[in-house]
């Protein structure tokens, strides 16, 4: 190979009449982000999902080095994010979002409205399997949803298509003739993070001139001069043909795509038709597939064609609307097609383009022979091999085999004398977990009084959880869990919202929980467990649980989980289940890469809150949640701290007394993440211990109402500047920096103002 | 048209490293396939593999370069590499670390060990074998290691151009880490200077397993899955060896000065410490320490900041050490014992 160096950014001089572009080495996601910013979007409304999430921090890394104007808002989940978008549509600007799997599922209900109120906008969705059990990787199960929501959806095969598409659909969406909302879909970690060599447009001007001026919508909400009505209640026999309407326009996006696409290969010399063909023209024997795995089966056709087999792919640019003149051009005349798909329709004898590819050669009475394959679910790899292996049931049914029609491919029966699962322990006995600590009520005052031993003698008191988990070094979530669980005596259920803790101790077929341990989504895990609590108490008054069984439920959450989760989380305290919240707090998306809660405090850095020449880091206030928590009336609310063992001990004790009691319990403990905290592993204890005694996270617990400081850093002499909290962290350091003594200031003005309020509400009995 | 046959034909250079989640192989990737794709005019394409994303687990990375006119397709790991660059020894206990490493490939070793030493355990004569002390290396100049692993590939990796990678380093420090530019391009210096290599043979590829490493088939399959997905095995992870998430460092426990106060225990995440009911001679039942069970610790150190005594100071890793002073769990021992 030459050793020639080359100059960076390469850059390759334009043909004739063409624009200037860069070549680089870049993913799907920063190319959606990139083309995101050089159409310069109004307003993006998101909420962080793997693999989508990175479109938004690489958006925010440039917004802050001031390379775009695209409102950021980060919304409390992604039913919010579908309203923000939905809502900045309707105004008449520019509205972009990515999300992936159960994130596409959460706004799912939000995007036929927008569809069908006609308000155009881009949603990448960046493939993933949808749960359960959760998999973060990549297959089209999520796509699938999509089929029947009433938007165009364009597929980008690789980064470079990622960015194509995305300049393509804009202009589709915003065509007078279309006015829809467009899905670009591209692989999940196949497309969205593998880096290939890419071309993009040197000069967002180039972009701008593609796109054009944001086109004079036909409604909008943002003319008072002239008022209009957006969502009618609107019942037959209008309603078909408002969908009739919405119909002929997703025919006619198919027409505007190919002549956006033309308009584009013009410019950049990259076309994409609606199929893209490799080696069709001759061909007997067809693979029927989307995106990435249709680029890894080319080299399995060249083989065939090496060995004589006239084998092809057909591979959609897009599937809605179907390309369906194309499908039966291009399949016509090939003698058996095997669609190969990335998800299933249960029960429907094959998936749903299966069915489609089917109809579409029915029309013409194509004599095709059909099959059908589903493959690479939760991101199980596809090869060349298993190209090869697909294209082998082709010639299989070809020469008589008898093949059949609909399968899985690449399922695996199991060895059925293997031991199964990795040993496990014995289950813990009511004895064993049971004994340490006792809590009684003083009738005279009404108070609880605990009485825990100290930590020496409650290493004799099993954990729940098994050492073995993959947890980062350092992590705080363990430590805080565990101390408050040694202040839970007796047989506990535990439900894990999504997040670190629960994919760092359930990784298949390897469980850290020693107790039984449920989980379902990351939102809604305080629905789910007063579900649960209510069947048991209704399995007990029926007789169908001994009378001496009793269990605590515990929800465990991050502060993510309290989010996105704030609804189910209320709507169970306002029922008053008896079970407990136990919200771990590290400030934090940390299990997707650290990108900003609510929690996140002002000035934080995160992934989502960068810090640089347009930002300094969050740029609002942490959430109270406790305060809120305690606006719902329960019977409990705590703070606690793995630096304050015994407080947090103390304060269990009682959560479970009256969860077993009364009714809902609600605690925060706030957590390190060395991680994203970005400091050393042995210092969580410490920093957490600081973020109490500087007040910015006090320890209290409201009993009935009644506010109680349980450790006051002020009356011990023991309160520290906020700083001497803050300058532990790389993710606050910029904080201390001169320039940034304002928002210093402001910080330290919020931590006080709170403190106070907390300090009043102790001293008086009716705050 | 002359079509290639093979799946990997038209890529020349396949490499493949093997870390541990925080160790910055997904950096050290990045930055070479930009190089050979940016400086050197290749094609390219890079990967990572992705889990849960935790600092402290093991990650791949891929990379795959081919000459600038031939496209690369799809996306699938690189099952033979050419190169298989091992940023933590342990990992070399691992089978799948070597798998599909092609005959007379290249492997590259971040160890103090010689080459013959790791010859031996991977039981390989037909490769080349490099090492490099990259943790050393990086210790000294005050940086990750990622960069001497970068610049012991470009020694022996005759196609990759040190010059190319050197400022491939450059721009990433120079756009977000500034502070940190020179120490890693000492690191990298040092990494491409201070290699000892160990030609292989040519002959015996016994240790070779031809098995693609993402194709090892799950114990568990359709017919042997429980219901839904649930695990029936409660607490089963303690079947996990954590102790390649270790970067170097493990605490010393002096049971002398131990006063027994659980502190360790309390901020330990990993449950590491283990303890034994006792008599105290007087007639009553007291909680000792005996010991750490070094299987699970991740060498986050929480512990030597927590303990009031000294009892627990942090000193540098040994295999030997491990191995003579791990305690380990008793935990279905103590379930019955424990009352």
């Amino acid at each position: 190979m030459s050793m020639r160096l080359l100059d960076h950014p390469s850059t390759q001089p334009p043909a004739e009449g063409k624009p200037l572009e860069l070549e680089e080495m870049r993913s799907g996601n920063e190319m959606a982000a990139k083309a995101a910013a050089q159409i310069n979007y109004h307003v993006m409304g998101y909420f962080p999902i793997t693999p989508s999430t990175e479109v938004a921090e690489y958006l925010d890394e440039m917004r802050v080095r001031g390379e775009h104007d695209i409102v950021m808002i980060p919304a409390d989940g992604e039913h919010g994010a579908a309203g923000i978008c939905y809502g900045a549509s309707t105004g008449g600007g520019r509205v972009f979002n990515a999300t992936s799997a159960q994130g596409f599922l959460y706004m799912l209900e939000n995007l036929p409205v927008q569809s069908g109120t006609r308000f155009p906008m881009v949603l990448n969705l960046v493939t993933r399997s949808v749960s359960g059990p959760l998999n973060i990787h990549g297959d089209h199960s999520d796509l699938y949803y999509g089929l029947n929501i009433g938007w165009p959806i364009l597929l980008a095969r690789d980064p470079q298509a990622v960015y194509d598409m995305n300049l393509i659909a804009l202009r589709v969406a915003e065509h007078r003739d279309v006015r829809l909302p467009v899905i670009v879909a591209y692989d999940g970690f196949f497309t969205s993070h593998a880096k290939r060599r890419v071309k993009f447009f040197r000069d967002r001007q180039t972009v701008q001139n593609f796109v054009g001026p944001v086109p004079e919508p036909p409604v909008t909400t943002l003319d008072p001069r002239h008022p209009v009505t957006v969502g009618p209640y609107m019942n037959e026999p209008d309603f078909i043909n408002n969908k009739y309407q919405q119909s002929l326009a997703m025919y006619r996006a198919g027409e505007v795509f190919q002549e956006v696409a033309e308009e584009y290969a013009a410019l950049t010399g990259r076309f994409y038709g609606p199929l893209d063909l490799y080696r069709m023209e001759d061909a007997e024997v067809a693979l029927f597939i989307l995106n990435s795995a249709a680029e890894t089966a080319r080299a399995a056709v060249d083989e065939l064609r090496a060995s004589g087999v006239r084998a092809g792919i057909v591979s959609p640019n897009l599937i809605r609307p179907f390309p369906l003149r194309a499908v039966q051009e291009a399949l016509a005349h090939v003698r058996v097609v095997l669609v190969a798909e990335r998800a299933d329709s249960y029960g429907g004898h094959g998936p749903n383009l299966t069915h489609e590819v089917k109809a579409a050669l029915q029309e013409i009475h194509a004599p095709v022979h059909v099959l059908s394959r589903v493959f690479g679910l939760g991101g199980r790899e596809f090869y060349p091999q298993d190209a090869m292996n697909l294209f082998g049931e082709c010639l299989g049914w070809l020469q008589g085999a008898d093949v059949p029609s609909f399968d899985y491919y690449g399922v695996e029966p199991g060895d059925e004398d293997a031991v199964p699962f990795a040993p496990g322990l014995p289950p813990l006995t009511r004895e064993q977990t049971t004994g340490f600590i006792s809590v009684d009520r003083d009738e005279s005052t009404g108070r609880l009084r605990v009485k825990a031993p100290n930590l020496r003698a409650l290493t004799a008191k099993p954990r729940r959880l098994a050492p073995g988990h993959g947890a980062c070094p350092g992590c705080g979530i363990f430590p805080g869990v565990e101390t408050f669980l040694k202040g839970i005596e007796g047989d506990v259920v535990v439900l894990y919202q999504t997040g670190c803790a629960m994919v760092t101790t359930t990784g298949y077929p390897y469980t850290s929980h020693r107790v039984t341990y449920l989980h379902n989504l990351f939102q809604n895990g305080a629905a789910t467990l007063s579900g649960l609590v209510e069947m048991f108490w209704e399995k007990k008054r029926r007789g169908e649980i001994p009378v001496g069984d009793d269990i605590t439920f515990i929800m465990v959450t991050g502060d993510g989980g309290m989010d996105i989760g704030m609804g189910p989380a209320l709507g169970a305290a306002l029922r008053n289940h008896r079970m407990i919240i136990l919200e771990y707090d590290n400030e934090g998306y940390m299990n997707t890469g650290a990108q900003l809660s609510y929690s996140t405090p002002l000035g934080h850095r995160t992934s989502t809150s960068g810090v640089g020449e347009k930002g300094q880091g969050k740029s609002f206030p942490h959430k109270d949640t406790p305060q809120i928590m305690a606006a719902a009336n329960i019977p409990y609310v705590f703070t606690g701290s793995e630096a304050f063992p015994q407080d947090l001990i103390q304060k269990a004790a009682k959560a479970q007394w009256y969860a077993k009691h009364e009714g809902l319990v609600y605690g925060k403990i706030l957590i390190a993440c060395p991680l994203n905290w970005q400091s050393p592993d042995d210092q969580g204890n410490v920093i957490v211990g600081a973020a109490v005694r500087c007040c910015f996270f006090p320890l209290y617990e409201v009993e009935h109402g009644k506010t109680t400081i349980t450790y006051d850093p002020e009356a011990k002499g023991e309160r520290i500047p906020v700083s001497d909290w803050l300058k532990r962290m790389g993710k606050t350091r910029h904080m201390l920096r001169p320039e940034n003594r304002a928002l210093l200031e402001q910080f330290e003005a919020e931590v006080e103002r709170r403190w106070r309020r907390l300090r009043a509400k102790h001293e008086h009995p009716d705050l | 048209m002359n079509e290639p046959s093979v799946q990997n034909a038209h890529s020349f250079l396949e490499i493949r490293m093997e870390s541990i989640g925080g160790l910055g192989a997904n950096l050290a990737a990045k930055i070479l396939s930009e190089s050979g794709v940016l400086r050197q005019g290749w094609n390219g394409w890079y990967a990572a593999s992705y889990g849960s994303e935790k600092k402290g687990t093991p990650v791949k990375a891929f990379i795959r370069f081919a000459p600038p006119e031939v496209e690369i397709r799809g996306t699938y790991p690189v099952d033979e590499p050419d190169v298989v660059a091992v940023f933590h020894e342990a990992l070399l206990r691992s089978p799948s670390t070597l798998s599909g490493l092609r005959p007379g490939g290249t492997l590259v070793v971040n160890t103090k060990r010689s080459p013959d030493e790791v010859r031996r355990q991977v039981k390989r004569a037909d490769i080349h074998i490099a090492c490099v002390d990259a943790l050393g290396i990086a210790h000294r100049e005050g940086a990750r290691l990622n960069t001497a692993m970068l610049g012991a590939l470009c020694h022996v990796v005759p196609q990759l151009d040190p010059n190319a990678v050197r400022s491939g380093i450059e721009e990433v420090f120079s756009e977000r880490y500034a502070h940190l530019l020179d120490a890693n391009l000492r690191t990298f210096e040092g990494g491409l200077a201070q290699v000892r290599e160990a030609q292989g043979t040519g002959g015996d590829a016994s240790g070779l397993d031809k098995a693609p490493q993402s194709r090892v088939s799950p114990v568990l399959g359709y017919k042997t899955q429980w219901i839904g997905g649930a695990i029936p095995s409660a607490g089963n992870s303690v079947a996990r060896d954590l102790s390649a998430s270790r970067q170097g460092f493990i605490p010393a426990l002096d049971l002398d000065a131990c006063i027994h106060c659980a502190a360790c225990d309390q901020v330990c995440p990993d449950a590491c410490f283990v303890w034994e009911s006792r008599d105290n001679g007087r007639g009553r039942v007291f909680q000792y320490l005996v010991g750490i069970d070094y299987q699970y610790c991740k060498g986050c150190q929480k512990c030597v900041v927590a303990c009031p005594t000294h009892a627990l100071s942090t000193i540098a890793e040994s295999d030997a050490y491990v191995l003579e002073h791990r305690v380990a769990h008793r935990l279905h021992e103590r379930e019955v014992n424990i009352r």
